[in-house]
């Protein structure tokens, strides 16, 4: 099965090469090949694109944002420079001159303020438009945004997230999710979308030569669907140049002269608890689990040994925003099988949710039967049971469940994920709102402009965090790209936009 | 004008094949615990990914964990699965098939139609639903593997009981009045036996093949050793030169066990049906 893949998709590419190769300049990169699992990420315009991190990154090579990042921090786009307002509670945005759309239109202060007010009527589902109370156009070049409140993740979760739309294309749409006319792709970023094809999930960008910051220096991006298995292999024929690759391909495909970057742990597998219900609703017994689950054996057995075992505060160790003094719950079987016995639950069963998915180091059936075992040890009967993903997911999120193997990202962003991983009523979401003192310092950090009181309220809420355990991190899984090094691909500092732990930032191709 | 099954399954070549593979399978199930000194989920100390070795005749897999003794403890599932479905099938397709073809009428017709509905249904996406709302362990899974498997097997059975009703000593022993339960048990069941059988090694091996499946796709009891979810965890690392003694020899065992199976059914049914019987003295013709 391997082979005719591999064969066809190289023979797809020469072809694809062949077409390209024609128009290269020197010491440029006429075509750059990307490989993906999944292929399709939605059509990429702001509003159709797929919700998740792969979504908004094909989109960010066509839309341009008003403040962008990359590996160092932010960098100006849009806005050449920006100022914060503190009697106003307003930003000022200073915007670069001469850039224009796709289709040769000027941009201008008039379209930010669109933007604004566009996602006010129709929600955005990467910005929060209610942080916004009103954008207000300050001659042609410079726009003045007032906050409703003080928002401290405003530069990162807004100002480097909200794709800016040209005002003369959308101004009549009025079902943005399902506008897909052949402007809907006007954008003022470096590419522009030559080819999408659903079905095969493929993408095609072509480099836009009005771009302001110069020509792009890849002439074409191609986005192919390769599975994770096949892209070692694909990565070393040659036929794609860029892949995200399993940690224990590393070894080999350095060997074969592939440069390799690793990514931060901005991802963590978790262990869902059911806090609703007996008897995890103590949080003695919670801390009792977390005593029983050796995470450190679990980074050894299920990610042999690639990746960081899990901090009870969630925020990873190699955060800024890390607080190393978190209660650590080492592995202590003895203990917990005490903390059980006294609570009188020993004995007690529990069934463990778990379903498989392709992303590296999702805690699947592996990670379930350490789990499994190491609870037993503790005292505890437990029963595993294997679901679809989707499945699973709704469990969670309909309490029907007593432990459940999940996980998330952002945790390479503004630590505000503590607060919507606690507090909002989502999925990922531990949805804890038991613990007052929690929940107010999470509600207060993100209007505390001054970064140091800032960094003291995460670290107090890691702590009670890790107090109550409302959810158990059991690891950050280390992940790896490997590239030809035609591009000098990087992990953007913090992700991109609300922390996408992906290296395509479209910088990398100017 | 009874066919002794097993005789005739041993007789031909395709059979002893079958027989000397499923028996060999058998063995290696039962005496599992003591041809490996390692448990099936135990994380041994030798490095993830091990070469095969005097310690590890297949290696290790991603968890430390030792091939050859998964192999060994995921024969035990996929032959238990396979003798339950095959049993409790088996019984069904007796009781439904048997009773409808005896009884017949308004029964029979009701039967019948609650057969064809069920063979119409796909299989896989009916156990993907239940399983969403039940715990799929061993012993779920052979009761909705048998609940899915058993129409294909009452209807040879019906058919054949219907052949069976019209012989000479059925209608003896009714003009002697015998009635409907004692006809079954007695004169029926036991002629049934040779097609029985053949309807059972298919259900087994149906049984085996969805097993195989089933965990593959991840539903299944992730406590219980499989030989499904040894491939799907190996076909994440194909990438390494890990599949050689990992997906390869699961693949090969899962292919003996069903090409056993589908050996001896091969050789009863050319036992059963005399069109497919080698040319050969010493028989009626049967049935």
């Amino acid at each position: 099965m391997l082979k005719p893949l591999i064969f066809g998709l190289a023979l797809a590419l020469l072809a694809l090469v062949a077409a390209g190769t024609a128009g290269a300049a020197d010491g440029e990169v006429a075509e750059y090949t990307i490989a993906d699992a999944t292929g399709d990420w939605g059509f990429p315009s702001p509003y159709a694109h797929y919700s998740r991190g792969p979504g908004y990154v094909r989109m960010s090579f066509i839309f341009d944002t008003l403040v962008w990042k990359d590996d160092r921090g932010y960098l100006p786009a849009l806005a050449e420079e920006w100022e914060y307002i503190d009697a106003e509670n307003a930003y000022l945005f200073y915007l670069r001159e001469g850039v224009t759309w796709h289709d040769g239109e000027p941009f201008d202060a008039s379209d930010v303020v669109f933007t604004v007010d566009y996602i006010k009527g129709h929600p955005y589902q990467w910005v929060d438009s209610a942080i916004i109370e009103s954008a207000e156009a300050v001659g042609d070049h410079a726009v003045k945004l007032r906050l409703a409140d003080p928002y401290a993740p405003f530069m990162d979760l807004v100002a480097s997230t909200l794709p800016i739309l040209p005002r003369h294309v959308w101004e009549g749409v009025t079902d943005p999710a399902g506008y897909r006319d052949g402007d809907a792709l006007i954008g003022t970023g470096p590419f522009s979308l030559a080819d999408y094809n659903k079905a095969q999930g493929t993408y095609l960008y072509e480099a836009y030569d009005g771009y302001y910051m110069g020509i792009p220096k890849v002439g074409r991006i191609v986005f192919v669907k390769v599975s994770d298995q096949t892209a070692p292999a694909a990565l070393r024929q040659g036929s794609v140049d860029a892949a995200s690759v399993p940690p224990e391909a590393v070894f080999a495909l350095e060997g074969a002269g592939l440069e390799i970057i690793e990514g931060s742990y901005d991802w963590n597998a978790k262990l869902m608890i059911n806090h609703q219900k007996e008897p995890f609703s103590d949080p003695e017994f919670r801390r009792a689990l977390a005593y029983a689950i050796d995470r450190d054996g679990l980074v050894e057995i299920t990610l042999r040994g690639e990746g960081l075992a899990g901090s009870p505060g969630m925020v990873p160790p190699d955060s800024d925003w890390y607080n190393p003094g978190v209660e650590a719950y080492e592995y202590h079987p003895d203990l917990a099988r005490d903390m059980i016995c006294d609570l009188g639950r020993a004995g007690a069963k529990v069934e463990i949710l778990v379903a498989e998915r392709g992303t590296v180091g999702w805690p699947g059936s592996r990670a379930a039967e350490v789990i499994e075992r190491q609870l037993e040890d503790a005292g505890l009967v437990v029963t595993l049971r294997s679901l679809d993903g989707a499945t699973l997911d709704s469990k969670v999120m309909a309490w029907d469940f007593d432990l459940a193997l999940s996980g998330h990202g952002s945790l390479g962003s503004d630590p505000d994920y503590l607060r919507r991983m606690t507090l909002e009523d989502t999925l990922n979401s531990a949805r804890y709102a038991d613990n007052d003192r929690l929940a107010d310092l999470l509600e207060d950090q993100r209007r505390q402009t001054d970064e140091d009181r800032r960094a003291d309220m995460i670290s107090e809420a890691q702590e009670l965090y890790a107090e109550d355990l409302p959810a158990l991190t059991l690891y950050y899984p280390r992940w790896y790209w490997a590239h030809n090094g035609e591009v000098d691909l990087y992990f953007t500092r913090g992700g991109i936009a609300t922390g996408v732990p992906i290296p395509l930032n479209k910088m990398a191709f100017v | 004008m009874h066919v002794s099954v097993w005789r005739e399954v041993a007789r031909s070549n395709a059979g002893k094949a079958g027989l000397l593979l499923i028996g060999a399978m058998v063995l290696l199930a039962i005496f599992a615990p003591l041809l490996t000194p390692y448990g099936p989920r135990e994380n041994t100390t030798t490095p993830a990914f091990s070469r095969p070795s005097g310690d590890h005749w297949l290696g290790t897999n991603d968890a430390r964990q030792d091939i050859w003794t998964q192999l060994l403890y995921g024969a035990r599932t996929s032959l238990s699965v396979a003798f339950g479905v095959a049993l409790l099938s088996g019984f069904i397709s007796v009781l439904i098939g048997g009773t409808a073809a005896i009884f017949g009428g308004l029964y029979d017709r009701f039967w019948m139609r609650v057969v064809d509905a069920t063979i119409a249904i796909p299989d896989v996406i009916v156990i993907i639903l239940v399983a969403a709302y039940l715990r799929p362990n061993v012993f779920f899974m052979i009761l909705l593997l048998s609940a899915l498997s058993w129409p294909g097997g009452a209807r040879v059975i019906r058919a054949q009981t219907l052949t069976l009703k019209e012989r000479m000593h059925v209608s003896a022993a009714r003009t002697f009045g015998a009635g409907p339960s004692h006809l079954l048990l007695r004169h029926i069941i036991p002629d049934l036996g040779p097609i029985l059988v053949a309807t059972m090694i298919q259900d087994a091996r149906r049984a085996v093949f969805m097993e195989a499946g089933l965990s593959f796709l991840g539903i299944s009891d992730p406590s219980v050793m499989s030989w499904g979810k040894m491939m799907q965890y190996a076909r994440v690392f194909t990438y390494l030169e890990v599949w050689k003694w990992w997906l390869l020899p699961t693949g090969i065992a899962l292919s003996i066990t069903l090409i056993g199976l589908s050996f001896i059914g091969f050789a009863l049914e050319s036992a059963l049906d005399p069109r497919l019987r080698e040319r050969e003295v010493g028989h009626d013709g049967g049935i």
